[in-house]
């Protein structure tokens, strides 16, 4: 058997299995959580390191029949087919190492029903993990849903106090989108008569446009509230803000990707045409993303929500990078998947620390926490210097090629998009000065302790990656080579041949026959 | 005299109910009211000894095809998937009668009896394409739920919900009866087949030679006929009675009357609308007006299934909650109806069979509910997930399971009803669907927020090992169905009854 279905259901088995232990040894289960989380991290460093870069199809295929469903003219076969490459390759690892780190993590917060959240985290994972590998739509929506209705019970059961408010609204934002995209997926199916990933990528082409843009439209909308993209961003704030510290590193280590992954995946990979169409309405909503999002961030009392806010705008480069759609950009972009996930969730586990010591996330409870907690602030400001983008760490790398890439399509929101740059230096800077410098005012943060050695072990290793990416970017970035280079060379044809469709159009306006030309080309 | 005794065989399944009706009846006399708990085994012993001979004539009908007993009973696996569906129902039914803690434990032989009868007569309703022994089975069903609906007679709920549903169904009986008569008149055969099509020499006339003729008496007697239907599957706008009713009833009839009862009303809906347009040899004529009948039923699905929705985000009462769900679940299923395709069909039968498990999952946990605290509403459910961890998970399952969330039967069920209905060219009808479910979402998951995402409010634990036993085993089959475990095997046996009631499968292109 494939490597790719032990790394998908292993987690789903020890979720099995830690249901089964006592719920009263919560040293137990924690080991066995750690235990299950840490093999799947040392299947996916091997898978990493069996990985090609340079090929651009999708490697470790697994492929069985599911079921078929009577559509149309015949059997549409569902099969259950999974695979990665180079678009999903990075958020696969990226998964799978940051879930030992999660389960660390909720060391000093999940202190009741610890079975239930353990088994809840380990199907979530499964899910994910599904959601990046699949490689046929009908086991993609599958493995999307699945990975939902545990995020509902974690924020639920062991959320901070508007718990109930947040669940519900992310439970219904994001079903919403995604049942909009099962009719878009059956509509896509129906047409083409298959939901094999890789034999519909070229051949969407061959649907009406009219049919191709409501398709693309209610996939991204289904990604664009997932990711989220600036007029939907509103769940994700009380979400974030409202989640136990782990829950947020998920969220914003992975789950958040599952949206810009998916933009990349079924919105320019499976219909190039239609991002070469609509790129500039992505491009406008990326970019007011970085800015609003930034503004909303400095607008915070809260240090959570602050980083949460900052989210919105950091996926706002992702997206701008994304629907540039050149190729420093989409590179650009897959890498700053990562980074996003290493900062924000640094940023998360860095807030969590202060609120298990002082009961408190307000700003203006903090002050002088440097003086107290000099290793803390040593972390902090790494972290909030990752995230601002300061070169040598991995946050500059990525902004930069997005910035670039987008440059190249549009100086103008690539102008915009910089400016997110420096307000993103604003709201963090702004925000360590009131954490950590200025007097220390109040007693209660007088005697607290700093870190120890057990929540530095749980952050070292996302520093070091931060390190490595900023300094041997190439590492990771040759991964994604062979499928991203392959990718941008489509999409540039698409560009390509639909600006010399519309001359054509305009020369030969009464000629039918050239632009079905045009057409068979694709 | 064979040929008697071989007809006999055919109806063997309904023999065997009959006399276990009345067997069950005797017994409970000659007890005088003591423990019934015996009873509810006699019943279980009779249902399984009917389900056998129903799997031995699936068998049979596979070899021989379509049979006609009497001239009036039709055995064909359309008919006979959904009598196994009753029995099946039936027998999940009784173990929560007997395992109900609201129930007494003494003298209710009666109710066994009146459930029993009520499968009777879902049992000839399903199988006929005779319209005289299809009413008379509906009415047999009808009248035993009206006495089930009032059984606890001390209950003003009970009696409330017995009248109220005794006046709608007696109208609305009255209205079908109406068109029954009607097409009667106007073909001069009461025989489903005669009416799609007939041949020379039969002394009927077919409807669409009717329906050339003059169309709207014909239009008139078909849409009396499916308000009918519409009725006892409760669609809007003939859904009032339901959430009364279901509210009044005693909990285990409300299962019934939700599961069983509705299937049966289903069973009878898609025959009368296969046979009348859908079959091989009907003129093209009544075709195309079956395709208006189609799109009527797609109207009535889209307003039943966000009436249904609405109303049920309303609901404090669990029980009221899963009535309007119940409508809602018509909707969905009277999508695959108005495809008015063979996989259409299939579709609204295997999601049928989906909500089988997943129903009565939800009301077997509204009975253990009742059983702990004797009240109904959603808030005094607070911490149930933390002090009845089996039942309670298993209820998340359900409610996955009816939002139509993988990796859930719901979700593979409602998945083949989309693609039926894009298939029939109704994508505005799934749109609607979607944004339902996601309205849906909101009500099921109250009921799981009250469960786990609320602290517990004191309770004495009280444990019910059987019920939680069940719910257990209908959750891992529904999990384990969406996973695709029985999916063969339930798409062929769901896919064999539109083939039986010689529906032609449709391509696309065709028509």
């Amino acid at each position: 058997m494939s490597m790719l279905v032990w790394i998908t259901f292993l987690p789903l088995l020890g979720a099995i299995g830690i249901a089964f232990l006592p719920a009263t040894n919560t040293r137990l289960l924690r080991q066995a959580a750690l235990g299950v989380t840490s093999l799947v991290a040392v299947l996916g460093l091997f898978l990493w390191s069996s990985f090609d870069g340079s090929i651009a199809e999708p490697q470790h295929g697994f492929v069985r029949d599911w079921f078929t469903v009577a559509l149309g003219a015949g059997d549409v076969p569902i099969r259950f087919a999974l695979g990665v490459d180079g678009i999903s390759i990075l958020l696969v690892v990226l998964t799978t190492i940051l879930m030992p780190i999660v389960v660390l993590s909720s060391h000093g917060h999940i202190e009741h029903r610890v079975k239930e959240f353990f088994v809840w985290l380990l199907v979530m994972q499964a899910g994910m993990l599904g959601v990046f590998l699949s490689l046929d739509l009908v086991l993609f929506y599958f493995f999307w849903e699945v990975s939902l209705v545990p995020l509902y019970f974690i924020v639920g059961i062991w959320g901070g106090e508007r718990r109930l408010y947040a669940t519900i609204k992310f439970f219904l934002y994001t079903v919403a989108g995604s049942l909009v995209m099962l009719v878009g997926m059956i509509a896509l199916i129906y047409g083409l008569q298959s939901s094999d990933l890789m034999d519909l990528i070229g051949r969407t082409g061959e649907l009406p446009v009219a049919t191709q843009t409501w398709i693309f439209f209610s996939f991204a909308l289904a990604f664009a509230i997932k990711v989220p993209v600036l007029p939907f961003h509103t769940w994700l704030a009380d979400a974030h803000t409202e989640a136990p510290t782990s829950g947020s590193v998920l969220l914003a280590g992975v789950l958040l990707k599952m949206g810009t992954y998916g933009l990349l995946r079924f919105g320019i990979q499976l219909f190039p045409g239609m991002a070469v169409s609509y790129s500039s309405v992505f491009l406008v909503l990326g970019a007011l993303g970085i800015v609003y999002g930034a503004f909303l961030a400095m607008a915070q009392t809260d240090l959570k929500r602050l980083v949460a806010c900052s989210s919105v705008s950091h996926l706002g480069f992702v997206v701008l990078g994304l629907f540039a759609l050149t190729e420093p950009g989409i590179r650009g972009a897959v890498l700053q998947m990562v980074n996003h996930g290493l900062s924000t969730g640094l940023l998360f586990l860095l807030v969590g620390m202060l609120y298990e010591r002082t009961h408190t996330r307000m700003l203006d409870r903090f002050g002088g926490i440097a003086t107290v907690m000099p290793l803390y602030a040593i972390f902090f400001v790494f972290t909030v210097l990752s995230s601002a983008g300061l070169p040598g760490l991995n946050g500059f790398v990525g902004e930069y090629m997005i910035l670039a890439g987008t440059f190249e399509a549009s100086p103008l929101w690539a102008a915009v998009g910089v400016t997110g740059v420096i307000f993103g230096a604003v709201y963090l800077l702004m925000a360590t000065r009131r954490v950590l410098f200025g007097a220390l005012v109040h007693d209660a943060n007088k005697k607290l302790a700093d870190i120890n050695a057990r929540e530095i072990g749980i952050m070292l290793p996302l520093c070091v990656l931060c390190i490595w990416i900023g300094v041997q970017p190439n590492t990771f970035l040759d991964k994604t080579a062979g499928s991203l280079d392959a990718l941008a060379k489509r999409v540039e044809q698409e560009r390509i041949d639909q600006e010399r469709g519309q001359a054509i159009g305009r020369i030969e306006f009464d000629a039918p026959s050239a632009t079905t030309e045009g057409e068979e080309s694709r | 005299m064979n040929a008697y005794i071989e007809q006999m065989g055919l109806i063997a399944p309904e023999l065997v109910l009959t006399a276990l009706s009345l067997f069950v009846l005797t017994w409970d006399l000659l007890k005088k009211g003591r423990n019934s708990d015996h009873i509810g085994y006699a019943t279980l012993v009779g249902l399984a000894v009917t389900g056998w001979l129903l799997l031995q004539q699936w068998g049979m009908l596979g070899d021989k095809g379509t049979q006609t007993a009497f001239g009036m009973v039709t055995i064909d696996r359309f008919g006979t998937f959904f009598k196994l569906f009753t029995v099946g129902s039936m027998a999940v039914v009784t173990l929560f009668v007997m395992l109900d803690k609201n129930e007494r434990k003494h003298g209710i032989g009666e109710y066994y009896f009146l459930l029993i009868g009520a499968s009777i007569g879902a049992f000839f309703m399903v199988s006929t394409n005779n319209l005289l022994l299809l009413m008379l089975g509906l009415e047999l069903l009808s009248l035993a739920s009206y006495s089930l609906a009032g059984f606890h007679k001390g209950s003003k709920r009970s009696a409330e919900a017995a009248l109220k549903y005794i006046v709608f169904g007696g109208l609305s009986a009255g209205v079908m009866l109406y068109g029954i008569s009607l097409l009667y008149g106007l073909t001069g055969t009461l025989d489903l087949g005669l009416m799609g099509h007939a041949p020379e020499g039969s002394g009927a006339v077919s409807l669409a030679t009717q329906f050339d003729a003059s169309p709207i008496p014909v239009a008139i007697a078909v849409v009396l006929v499916l308000a009918g239907f519409a009725y006892k599957v409760s669609v809007v706008p003939f859904h009032f009675w339901t959430p009364d009713v279901y509210e009044g009833a005693p909990t285990p009839v409300t299962t019934f009357l939700a599961v069983g009862s509705k299937a049966a009303g289903f069973a009878a809906l898609l025959r009368f609308v296969g046979a009348l347009f859908l079959t091989d040899g009907v003129d093209a004529s009544i075709v195309a007006y079956g395709d208006r009948i189609g799109f009527l039923l797609a109207i009535l699905a889209a307003i039943t299934m966000t009436l249904g929705n609405l109303s049920a985000l309303r609901q404090g009462s669990l029980k009221r909650m899963l009535a309007y769900s119940s409508i809602a679940h018509a909707g969905y299923v009277l999508m695959g109806a108005a495809s008015m395709t063979s996989e259409g069909f299939a579709a609204a039968m295997f999601y049928l069979a989906a909500y089988y498990c997943m129903n009565l999952g939800a009301f077997g946990f509204l009975i253990y509910f009742e059983g702990v605290t004797g009240k109904d509403d959603i808030d005094s459910l607070k911490g149930m997930g933390w002090r009845h961890p089996v039942v309670a998970w298993s209820m998340v399952v359900f409610l996955v399971a009816l939002t139509g969330l993988p990796p859930t039967v719901g979700f593979y069920g409602k998945l083949i009803l989309f693609y039926a209905a894009i298939d029939a060219g109704l994508a505005w009808l799934v749109i609607i669907a979607a944004i339902n479910s996601v309205i849906s979402l909101f009500y099921y998951f109250r009921v799981a927020k009250s469960m786990f995402l609320t602290e517990p409010v004191p309770q004495v634990p009280m444990r019910q090992h059987g019920l939680a036993g069940i719910l257990c085993v209908l959750a891992v089959v529904t999990v384990l169905a969406g996973l695709g475990a029985f999916k063969d095997p339930l798409r062929g046996w769901a896919d064999e009854g539109p083939a039986s009631l010689e529906i032609y499968a449709t391509d696309a292109g065709s028509r």
